[in-house]
């Protein structure tokens, strides 16, 4: 199992010269004056985890052509995107953040369309990762691990598993993670999302932050990928100015003992 | 209504706090109204967060000589005031919290001069206020221009007249130093855009550019604004052309 982190430029000089880190998701395009650009392209296997747009509406052109520009950029071994609708249909509001659609037969067959048209543009094999919802709509009519299912068996694409997201979803929901995970269609899953959570001062509980994966979510990772056949990379996902190195190289460490 | 309209409606929710406390919204009861305002308050402070450390980098880079980074303003009374009120991505929302931002960092007392530290600032609150605003996502159409096209000036294009050559000194204090970074005293003015995908670009305006501003109302011919701004056309062209790729002008085709 291949164990990574995401680029951070802001960590360029330690990336370049670190050990035990073997791929690095590329969340922004690398700026022009980033001087560690080349080592980091020269020495890792990147991932392509930019927003490339919402499925909820089919990509245009402009975005393909930037998508596709990006992984070859990369070489990346496949292409990531959200199960997000994070802005209304005329832009005029945009959250700024990762937000889930409405779990809807509509919005099912929105993603299945979409998702296979972009397919059909890459020439790598598209991965989607599940989104946490601190709420619910009342409006939705599934279940999110019945709607991933569908999904997944329509598109046949690869599953990105964001762990803490699953884990902050049963939180939020008083079930037990192990339990709620079981829900997901881990038969689908290619690449797992690992992370630390702390305490939010406006949600007044747990969510995604660039800290460190705790014991449990370390243990729960080590669950989850035996649950995951097809899985072929773990990645420490914290992608922030915040995140200092040693946080970042000690989370690699720990995850790659926590899967040994 | 559909199930694509009803998600416009909760990302509105989320985006707007006016919006969220209107009967129009609550009566309609699509989820819990507590977890629905924790997370919007999340969410502002994120999208705000996101763009604070991004335009007043440059004063997150002085911070050790003024002893105040700008984000810290997020954590403060006057940010929790404003919440009631906040639109993510409103140009009104961007100016208040810019303003927050910039008085907060003006409350420090600087250990070293900094000669430039009111243009500094006024440049990077109007790099956030110009940034705010409904953006293109995707396109629908060709993108082309009929021959009848006449060029506007887009709402919200700042531009800023400066005491000091910013431009000179803002990639010397993202680099390593020791003693603040100088800037020419030299008035400049430069003109900050934005284009229809949300990015963001300055230069320094020549008096073409300002003379362009000024006339382009989407109404004027190419013929008039080269006739009243005094231009020649292929010195209109050109300046034109440089305007549209930053974002400052676009062709309107008329109704």
């Amino acid at each position: 199992m291949k164990v990574g982190a995401f680029y951070n430029p802001h960590l360029g000089r330690e990336l370049a010269q670190a050990n035990g880190i073997d791929h690095l998701a590329m969340a922004d395009p690398p700026r022009a004056d980033d001087p560690w650009w080349p080592k980091i392209k020269a020495r890792y296997t990147l991932l392509l985890h930019d927003y490339l747009g919402q499925l909820s509406e089919p990509l245009d052109e402009r975005s393909i052509q930037r998508a596709r520009s990006l992984a070859e950029l990369y070489h990346t071994p496949w292409v990531a995107e959200h199960f997000q609708c994070l802005h209304t249909e005329d832009g005029a509001f945009n959250l700024n953040y990762v937000f889930p659609p409405l779990y809807t037969e509509d919005f099912l067959a929105r993603f299945v369309a979409n998702a296979n048209a972009l397919k059909a543009r890459l020439d790598q094999p598209l991965v989607m990762e599940n989104i946490p919802g601190f709420f619910d709509v009342r409006h939705s009519q599934m279940a999110e691990p019945v709607w991933l299912r569908r999904f997944f068996e329509a598109t046949q694409v690869g599953f990105l598993l964001d762990l803490p997201h699953v884990w902050l979803e049963a939180h939020y929901r008083g079930l037990q993670p192990d339990a709620w995970l079981a829900e997901f269609p881990l038969e689908h899953v290619v690449e797992l999302h690992v992370a630390g959570v702390t305490e939010d001062p406006d949600l007044h509980g747990p969510w995604i932050a660039p800290a460190e994966p705790s014991d449990e979510m370390l243990a729960f990772a080590a669950r989850a990928v035996t649950r995951c056949p097809r899985a072929q990379a773990v990645t420490f996902d914290a992608f922030s100015p915040g995140l200092t190195a040693d946080v970042l190289l000690k989370s690699v460490g720990r995850i790659r003992a926590a899967l040994s | 209504m559909s199930d694509r309209a009803l998600q416009d409606l909760v990302i509105r929710a989320l985006a707007d706090a006016p919006f969220r406390q209107s009967p129009g919204w609550r009566q309609r009861a699509l989820a819990d109204a507590d977890r629905v305002e924790q997370f919007a308050r999340f969410l502002a402070r994120h999208y705000y967060f996101e763009r604070i450390v991004h335009f007043f980098k440059y004063s997150a880079a002085l911070s050790g000589v003024t002893g105040r980074r700008p984000e810290a303003v997020l954590g403060q009374p006057p940010f929790d005031a404003l919440r009631p009120a906040l639109v993510l991505g409103s140009r009104d929302s961007a100016r208040a919290v810019a303003a927050l931002v910039v008085a907060h960092v003006k409350s420090g007392r600087p250990s070293a001069p900094i000669p430039y530290h009111a243009d500094l600032l006024r440049y990077e609150e109007s790099m956030m206020v110009v940034e705010a605003g409904p953006r293109v996502w995707r396109e629908t159409g060709s993108g082309e221009r009929g021959a009848e096209a006449a060029p506007e000036t887009v709402e919200g294009t700042a531009l800023l007249d400066l005491a000091y050559d910013l431009p000179v000194v803002l990639p010397k204090l993202l680099r390593p130093w020791t003693t603040v970074p100088e800037a020419p005293p030299q008035a400049v003015r430069l003109i900050i855009a934005r284009s229809r995908y949300g990015r963001v670009a300055v230069a320094k305006a020549t008096d073409a550019i300002v003379s362009i501003m000024e006339l382009a109302d989407g109404r004027k011919t190419l013929e008039d604004l080269a006739r009243e701004a005094g231009l020649r056309p292929a010195e209109l062209q050109a300046t034109l052309q440089g305007l549209t790729e930053l974002g400052a002008v676009r062709f309107s085709t008329g109704s």
